[in-house]
């Protein structure tokens, strides 16, 4: 479905499920560092700011909660994730704000050296956002789609060559 | 006066499979949330159509090429959930490309 959607990446919830067989082109995503990571990319993913600490990748972030926490215990690198699906309950003026929100978080990850990251925040396979849609979104918000793709894709990178490192054979 | 044809894009979106909505209203909720968004005026303007796409639960609609990141940003924004899994300059085409995805089988490989 990833290639349909012109997806070259996705992450999945595993939260230490050993039903998961993860494939190529597929990144786990963690609440803490389980047994399953040593064998595949990985990323520990928080909601929760008081859980937030120095070995969470990312920070899922809703934009209409305070950000003055997040802005105190953000550190270099980190990814803010910020999820379309909420949007969907939203009537047209919330969004409105939604995309205002969004793009002050934009704006802060820039200025801090953090990632932003727009997801689908898909449960299911009908939930899931082609990269088509989401240039337009990109652009809707007025964030350049090539210069997203780039730094998303440099900063994947980056935490990949980290995990990596223990990957056992 | 000039004979100009605007150029239209078509897109082939999936719903999900037991939805309580057919095409029809699908496609009133798509207009609904377009106009929310970007107003009455471009809903008009960019004409969206909605075309039988002959395929289980997918739908195409068409509209204008101007206003297709618009389409797609309602589309992504529209409860219930939708995905565009088809972009095409041409209803046939379209079709075709759509053909070619074995849903069948996608749908065995995400349970």
């Amino acid at each position: 479905m990833a290639k349909i959607l012109g997806l070259d990446l996705i992450g999945i919830d595993s939260n230490n499920s050993v039903s998961i067989k993860p494939i190529e082109n597929i990144i786990l995503r963690m609440d803490e560092k389980y047994p399953i990571a040593d064998y595949y990319p990985h990323l520990i993913v928080s909601d929760n700011i008081i859980s937030l600490d120095g070995k969470t990748d990312l920070f899922v972030i809703d934009p209409f909660q305070k950000k003055d926490t997040i802005k105190r215990k953000s550190k270099r690198g980190l990814g803010l994730e910020i999820s379309i699906a909420s949007t969907k309950k939203l009537n047209g003026s919330m969004i409105g704000r939604w995309i205002k929100e969004v793009r002050l978080i934009y704006e802060f990850c820039k200025s801090n050296n953090c990632q932003f990251i727009l997801s689908s925040g898909a449960t299911s396979i009908n939930e899931m956002v082609s990269a088509r849609t989401f240039e337009s979104i990109l652009k809707f918000m007025g964030i350049s789609p090539k210069n997203y793709w780039k730094e998303i894709s440099e900063w994947l990178y980056s935490k990949d060559k980290v995990r990596w490192i223990y990957v056992k054979p | 006066m000039l004979n100009h044809r605007e150029k239209r894009r078509y897109v082939a979106i999936m719903y999900e499979e037991n939805s309580l909505f057919r095409p029809i209203q699908l496609h009133e909720k798509i207009i609904e949330r377009f106009k929310e968004l970007f107003g009455i005026l471009h809903a008009e303007l960019a004409m969206l159509k909605l075309y039988d796409s002959e395929f289980g639960n997918i739908l195409f609609i068409g509209c204008k090429l101007k206003y297709l990141d618009d389409l797609l940003v309602s589309l992504s924004m529209t409860q219930p959930s939708l995905t565009v899994v088809r972009l095409s300059g041409t209803l046939k085409k379209l079709r075709k490309n759509v053909a070619t995805l074995n849903f069948r089988n996608i749908k065995n490989n995400a349970n």
